[in-house]
């Protein structure tokens, strides 16, 4: 049974943890939260992407707010605490496109769609296992990871709470 | 941006402020117009804001809201977006309509459009109001709306201010309906770093160094 308090993950943020662990990541719009777990050393970490990359010439305020950067360094984190990449599993959620009405929002709205883009390059780039993904769409998602059963929820404001994968599965 | 707004100092941030008064007495005024009701015409409350703090100020993460987005484009560039809880917006779809939707899946085309209409005639005031001010060209593109938790909203808002340009602050403000208080909504202003420096040479304050 899970037991480990949540961690807020907000836009931005990395966490990482060794042993039981819980995670919530609010409300994503058009950011990602995704979520990386090494089995056998029960190493689990959380990051809230809200751009798909760094800009060039303006500085970099917070890694974890943009994919190129923030992704390699969840990870990076993960192995100071004894994670093995290769073995990580992942899922992500998110990268929604959440003002649906109005004229043309498809071609001038697209921070969500190139979100996943750069999320998806990341995860192929370090080799990881994806497990299931929950992505584009219109509605904003609220992710919740519970390490110690490994389920990873995910609930919106049309469909509810349901699960999107388990991590120990 | 990070940290606080160090770069503006006491004279520049009471400029924004005025200039935020003045922007959103003239769209408050549009909105009593249009939905017949008189809203707070006092001084808002503005506060300028660190970018990244917008998703926690506006209410209950994951409470349900309302919000209505459009960049600016002209001489100024950057992004406004209104925000109103799900309760108020559905007060305003009242007004407007006679009838509002009861939750977030019975919103249909009309009361889609309402709201894109409130965002046009709120934004476009508010825009005219500093374009007349600053003697600059600033215009408001079309609207999208939003309904959805409103930390999904905001943070789309602000990824979507970051990704384009260098944004300077948040400037967010509370408008009150004054017959029934329940009736509320922000308004956030996140001009480019570049747009906001070029208004505040235009009012005579001098350019933070």
């Amino acid at each position: 049974m899970p037991t480990a308090t949540a961690v807020m993950v907000g836009m931005g943020d990395i966490h990482v943890a060794k042993g039981d662990a819980a995670y919530n990541c609010l409300g994503l719009g058009s950011c990602i939260g995704l979520v990386l777990f090494d089995p056998t050393t029960q190493v689990s970490g959380m990051i809230h992407v809200m751009l798909p990359e760094t800009f060039p010439g303006r500085p970099v305020d917070k890694v974890g707010k943009y994919a190129d950067v923030g992704v390699p360094e969840l990870v990076r984190q993960m192995t100071a605490i004894g994670a093995v990449s290769s073995r990580l599993l992942a899922a992500y959620a998110g990268g929604a496109q959440v003002f649906k009405f109005g004229a043309g929002v498809e071609s001038k709205l697209d921070v969500g769609a190139r979100n996943t883009i750069a999320v998806t390059e990341q995860i192929k780039k370090l080799g990881c296992k994806v497990l299931a993904t929950d992505t584009g769409g219109n509605c904003g998602r609220t992710v919740s990871v519970t390490i110690g059963d490994g389920n990873v929820r995910v609930r919106t404001v049309n469909n509810g709470d349901k699960l999107l994968c388990n991590l120990r599965g | 941006m990070t940290g606080d707004n160090t770069q503006y100092g006491l004279l520049e941030m009471s400029a924004v402020r005025e200039m935020a008064n003045i922007g959103l007495g003239h769209a408050t005024t549009a909105l009593s117009n249009l939905t017949g009701r008189s809203f707070n015409m006092e001084i808002p409350k503005v506060e300028t804001v660190c970018i990244e703090k917008v998703p926690d100020m506006v209410g209950n993460p994951e409470d349900v809201c309302v919000g209505i987005m459009m960049p600016i484009e002209g001489d100024v560039t950057g992004h406004i977006a209104f925000v109103f809880p799900w309760d108020s917006a559905q007060s305003i779809w009242r007004s407007l309509l006679g009838t509002c939707p009861e939750t977030v899946g019975d919103i249909d085309e009309l009361a889609a459009s309402a709201m894109l209409e409130i965002g046009n005639i709120l934004n476009s005031s508010f825009m005219n109001a500093l374009s007349n001010m600053t003697d600059l060209k600033i215009h408001a593109t079309p609207p999208v709306v939003s309904v959805d938790i409103c930390y999904a909203v905001t943070t789309s808002v602000v990824a979507e201010a970051e990704l384009n340009e260098v944004v300077a602050l948040a400037i967010e403000t509370r408008i009150f309906d004054m017959e029934d208080v329940e009736t509320r909504g922000y308004f956030l202003c996140i001009p480019t770093v570049d747009g906001l420096d070029l208004m505040l040479r235009r009012l005579g304050v001098a350019e933070a160094a």
